[in-house]
């Protein structure tokens, strides 16, 4: 893993995520694609379970500083789905890019439930039609997440097809 | 031997040196961190999504300045902008009112800051609709009233000055009775003179200070000030000027003094009601 590389990926992931995203959002609930869970999703199954744990908190709090109301809500879920992520990939190939955009969907989907219990925690109101906005931001984010892992791959310096489990 | 061969795929750069750190650790510490995040104080937390911004205040801004271009080119077909002339002027009159509200707002403060009598009252502003001004009565009608918690007795300021008193209030609307109305007697102080005397309005633009004897030094300019009245006025304030001073014709023991206002009252467009004890 080339660390350097993957904190300015990060920081240009969490910069594009607060600006420049706005572009595709979709109204009324201004649903935006989370690039961030799709790179969660990208480290958590082409590096080892070490490495996904750390970028998955690392990705985690990258979002709680530019995207994030509630500071740290999102570190533990993006940490603990990216982590349970990389886990589940060690005995089910996520490969193809229909598998990918399922496996983006389903963490988009518990993410952001759990994003919003640990707000509720720490007493901070959300939007209202959350349920519809996590569903909506998991949807279009696996739409379009898939095509986002190659020129991913090609910034990290990976090899996609030489990944397997491990 | 397939564990073996999945072995030998793991790429070299791959293996993250963490020490004697297992996996249940590492993600136990981070874990740890991550709950640390969530209850640490609101204002420690705020500081880092701030430094964020603040850091990459320049991508960011160039960021949403492009989201913002590019969605304000996007054709509006929706339905919803056929109403878009009418939340245009809906906008528009609300930021008329609220000019007038920030203008009222700053004349309200600079008046109260002027005068330490008026700090702790409350402060309304008036425009007036009706002027009744000739011999026999002096009196103003203003749009505001008991629904804006005017009160019968409360004293009525025009350019800086006491002008009268409010006499009759309905829910919008009240009556101010002038200090020149042949009916209105307000209790005032005579420049540094420490003797409190009656006031009556002559109905010709001026009042008359009655009984005030004539052993005491007044003479023309002295200022006239309405008396501090508890519950309507904390100090004493402005109302007018001796005019003439001379000893009064059929009983020479005391003064004939004549007083005017010290506003042009029939220029004036607003007035400011003093509300001593203002509830809520």
């Amino acid at each position: 893993m080339r660390w350097f590389r993957f904190v300015a990926f990060i920081l240009i992931a969490a910069i594009l995520q607060a600006s420049l995203l706005n572009i595709i959002a979709l109204p009324p609930l201004n649903i935006k694609p989370n690039i961030l869970l799709i790179f969660l999703v990208f480290f958590a199954i082409h590096f080892n379970t070490t490495e996904a744990i750390i970028t998955s908190f690392a990705i985690g709090f990258a979002a709680d500083i530019s995207i994030g109301a509630a500071m740290g809500s999102q570190t533990i879920s993006y940490g603990l789905f990216g982590t349970a992520l990389a886990y589940l990939h060690r005995v089910i190939t996520i490969r193809s890019m229909p598998s990918q955009a399922l496996a983006i969907f389903i963490t988009g989907c518990l993410v952001g439930v759990l994003t919003h219990f640990l707000a509720l925690l720490k007493g901070q109101s959300t939007i209202s039609n959350i349920y519809t906005a996590i569903l909506g931001i998991a949807l279009y984010s696996a739409i379009i997440g898939p095509f986002f892992f190659l020129p991913a791959a090609w910034f990290m310096s990976i090899k996609t097809h030489r990944f397997g489990r491990h | 031997m397939a564990r073996m061969r999945n072995k030998a795929r793991v790429p070299k750069h791959n293996k993250t040196v963490l020490g004697s750190l297992s996996r249940p650790m590492l993600f136990t510490w981070c874990m740890l961190a991550g709950l640390i995040l969530l209850f640490a104080p609101q204002n420690f937390t705020n500081d880092l999504q701030f430094a964020f911004a603040r850091l990459f205040r320049w991508p960011l801004t160039i960021g949403k300045n492009i989201s913002l271009y590019t969605r304000a080119r996007q054709p509006t077909t929706d339905t919803k902008f056929e109403r878009e002339p009418q939340y245009r002027n809906y906008i528009a009159n609300l930021e008329q009112e609220l000019r007038e509200k920030q203008r009222i707002l700053e004349k309200l403060t600079k008046l109260r800051s002027r005068f330490y009598a008026l700090e702790n009252a409350g402060l309304i502003m008036a425009d007036i609709m009706k002027y009744t001004l000739n011999g026999t009565q002096n009196e103003l009608t203003i749009n505001r009233g008991r629904d804006d918690g005017l009160a019968k007795g409360q004293f009525v300021l025009g350019d800086n000055s006491i002008i009268g008193t409010i006499t009759d209030v309905s829910p919008r609307t009240s009556n101010v009775r002038l200090f020149t109305d042949p009916a209105s007697k307000i209790a005032v102080r005579i420049g540094n003179l420490n003797v409190d005397s009656l006031m009556q309005g002559r109905g010709n633009d001026g009042a008359k200070v009655l009984l005030l004897p004539a052993k005491y030094k007044v003479s023309a300019g002295d200022k006239v000030m309405a008396r501090k009245t508890p519950g309507f006025l904390d100090a004493p304030m402005i109302i007018g000027t001796v005019t003439s001073c001379k000893r009064d014709d059929q009983r020479p023991i005391i003064w004939d003094i004549t007083v005017k206002p010290v506003c042009d009252i029939e220029k004036l467009k607003s007035v400011t009601v003093i509300i001593m004890n203002p509830q809520g």
